[in-house]
């Protein structure tokens, strides 16, 4: 069962195990969002939705806004903007002030990790650099709450999600999903993320996920035999 | 002020019915919008608001950015068919004032520190009015703040009081409101115990004042566990 | 809340969709989303009416005033048609006067309505070069999710058929009931890709590269029209969307204003 809380409700005089989405005072926890309780390890109020804020270490998929040398400065679907330093780009050839662009320009999508975040809030990026999606692929976004959903407790539900529909899947923290495969792969994975993303908060979501999932696979492989 | 040969209370109840401190009927439905990021809509008897949030997104322009917090705004708007005789659209005295009281009220519970360089944005349209508009906006942006996902200590709860024919009175409609002789709106922080709204026109004893303010808290109280309840339902029956 | 594409790739997306005979939400191509109408919400008014289709949503008040007529329709009342995209509606939405967009969907509104000569403005005449009856439709966009001109056009006639004239505030006599002789209905098409959406959604709208409205009266003839965006459209693309545009607003009128 989830326990629903809003700003203020009481939840625990476990003041030691107070973790995010909590406050402590007079020795007692108070939710500090409108959200559901997890008591697992800490307490912890997880959002029901919410704006994406980045922590060091996240992996993010972000699109390039802005060319301000030495930096592109780039959209990580968060109220901030984050900056890439012309030196996280790999490769021999140095860098011109004019020619920033060649190497990543305005639109261009990017996989990177959060390498630090200073008290201004100007968040730096480093590129992931084996791992890019070019051109390829379909991008879709989701509130980034919903991510902890996709992916499962241990993983298991992105590995369901990926199996099933042969589609290859990259989640990143900041809401942003990268999908590539066939286009009939990708729009089963994208209905189906759909689907993850507004019935997070609800009980047996596996098992209908695991059975829509079932129902293309059953008419694809009715299909294939005609 | 009071028309001439107006009887607002008869045999010791006001003209629609209500005893003194008695609320008009409540209605709150939560995220009733879909663009905005959180959403609230509040009747409080013939008073229709809804309120929407956006943010925290990025402020501009850049200037204004608070280096340490997010930046509140907030704008409360009357459509031009919400009163008996057309209201001109667009900002007037008596708007930027209300905008400016109902920000107050509501920024002690909200955790800005949380989001330097950005802002938040929380726009009111009044679509019927019937006194008590700012009250029926702070219940109603305070609900969607709580639905954005805006970390908050507390909800902000609030509501008026006034005097009419002598008596003090909770949460006076239109009628009362033009033929009385005070109003009072006020909002609160339930949990608290603390007033984070105050504001006063017309003449009270100070008796009369301690009597409506406790008259006012209680009803605060009142209208926080409807603004609750309206919240948890949303997610409980899935 | 939802699935959302990021912009640049969202136009790829709805495009491709099209191209392969679907819509975002499932729809046919010349098929609304689901219509709600209901009248008489704002008593503080003369007429009202909230109209959704699908998630977009606005509120439609008529309010009247006695006032002085233009000098050159001294007999005549006056229709003031005001449209609003309040900051609540949307995330691009900004608080500050009427900008091109809010001016065109008033003016869009107004033209089908006043083209029809739904409202008799002679009627509207108390003393003439004095005082007439000033109707004053005011639009509140609340949620903006595309198609905010059929959602408004709609609203408007319905709270227009709703409206009484307000004589006793006045002091005067006199019929009550607004005269309304014809059912103007707004429908918005766009193309994308070659083909023509019905009640193009808010990412369909900005897919899209050109987009008409054609507002139509009880015995088909038109009264209003404007096209939208910067891109074309062929001549044979403009009959086909006028006669769409008579089919559907007949349906809508026999379902919301009978």
């Amino acid at each position: 069962m989830y326990r629903v809380v809003i700003p203020g409700d009481f939840i625990s005089d476990a003041v030691d195990r107070a973790g995010e989405g909590t406050y402590v005072e007079d020795g007692k926890v108070y939710a500090i969002r409108y959200g559901v309780v997890d008591e697992k390890e800490e307490i912890k109020v997880v959002p029901f939705v919410g704006k994406y804020i980045p922590t060091k270490g996240d992996v993010v998929i972000g699109k390039i806004i802005e060319i301000s040398f030495p930096y592109w400065i780039v959209d990580i679907a968060s109220p901030y903007e984050a900056r890439l330093h012309m030196s996280e780009m790999p490769g021999e050839n140095r860098i011109e002030f004019g020619n920033m662009h060649t190497y990543l320009d305005i639109g261009d999508l990017i996989v990177a990790k959060v390498i630090n975040i200073d008290p201004m809030m100007r968040i730096d990026l480093r590129l992931m650099e084996d791992f890019q999606p070019g051109g390829a692929g379909r991008l879709i976004e989701i509130p980034h709450t919903k991510v902890p959903r996709i992916i499962g407790r241990k993983g298991s539900m992105i590995k369901m999600l990926k199996e099933k529909s042969k589609c290859f899947i990259f989640v990143a923290k900041n809401g942003r999903i990268w999908l590539k495969g066939s286009k009939e792969e990708m729009d089963i994975a994208s209905e189906v993320i759909l689907m993850i993303a507004n019935e997070a908060h609800t009980s047996g979501l596996t098992d209908r996920v695991a059975h829509l999932l079932d129902s293309y696979s059953y008419s694809s492989n009715r299909m294939a035999r005609k | 002020m009071k028309e001439e040969g107006v009887e607002l209370i008869r045999e010791g109840k006001r003209l629609d019915g209500r005893g003194f401190d008695e609320l008009r009927p409540i209605k709150i439905e939560v995220g009733v919008l879909k663009r905005a990021d959180g959403s609230c809509y509040f009747e409080l008897g013939d008073n229709k608001v809804i309120a929407a949030v956006y943010g925290p997104r990025e402020m501009h322009p850049r200037h204004a950015q608070d280096a340490k917090m997010a930046v509140l705004k907030y704008r409360y708007n009357m459509a031009p068919f919400s009163v008996e005789d057309r209201k001109r659209p667009g900002p007037d005295r008596r708007s930027v004032e209300i905008s400016k009281i109902s920000r107050e009220a509501l920024e002690p519970v909200i955790l800005k520190e949380y989001y330097p360089k950005t802002e938040i944005d929380v726009y009111v349209e009044i679509l019927q009015s019937d006194a008590g508009t700012r009250t029926a906006g702070i219940n109603a942006a305070s609900v969607a703040l709580a639905d954005a996902g805006i970390p908050m200590r507390d909800l902000v709860s609030s509501v008026a009081v006034g005097k009419i024919d002598g008596e003090v009175v909770l949460d006076l409609n239109a009628v009362e409101d033009n033929n009385g002789e005070a109003d009072m709106p006020i909002a609160m922080i339930v949990r608290r115990n603390i007033i984070t709204a105050l504001q006063m026109d017309g003449r009270m004893t100070r008796e009369e004042f301690e009597k409506g303010l406790k008259l006012a808290m209680n009803a605060c109280r009142q209208i926080y566990e409807l603004q609750r309840t309206a919240l948890i339902e949303r997610y409980s029956e899935l | 809340m939802g699935l959302e594409i990021m912009d640049d790739v969202k136009k790829d997306y709805v495009y491709n969709l099209v191209r392969g005979g679907k819509r975002e939400d499932g729809r046919g191509f010349l098929d609304y989303r689901e219509i709600k109408l209901e009248r008489g919400l704002i008593k503080k008014s003369e007429g009202s009416a909230r109209v959704k289709i699908g998630n977009t949503e606005v509120m439609v008040g008529v309010k009247l005033e006695l006032g002085e007529p233009f000098p050159d329709t001294p007999d005549k009342g006056v229709i003031i048609t005001n449209a609003e995209l309040v900051p609540l509606a949307s995330p691009e939405f900004e608080p500050g006067p009427p900008n091109e967009d809010s001016v065109q969907l008033a003016r869009v509104v107004d033209r089908g309505i006043r083209g029809s000569e739904a409202i008799d403005l002679s009627k509207l005449c108390i003393e003439e070069g004095e005082k007439v009856w000033i109707v004053f439709i005011d639009i509140h966009v609340l949620d903006n999710d595309g198609n905010l001109v059929d959602a408004a056009t709609l609203g408007a006639v319905a709270s227009l058929l709703d409206a009484h004239i307000p004589n006793e505030r006045y002091g005067l006599d006199g019929e009550d009931r607004l005269d309304v002789r014809d059912r103007p209905v707004a429908v918005t098409m766009v193309e994308i890709g070659g083909e023509i959406l019905v009640d193009p959604n808010y990412n369909e709208e900005n897919a899209a590269a050109s987009g008409l409205t054609v507002i139509t009266n009880d015995d088909g003839t038109i009264s209003g029209m404007q096209k939208y965006r910067s891109g074309s459209l062929e001549e044979d693309k403009i009959l086909e969307m006028v006669e769409i545009g008579i089919e559907k607003a007949g349906e809508i009128r026999r379902e919301f204003l009978e």
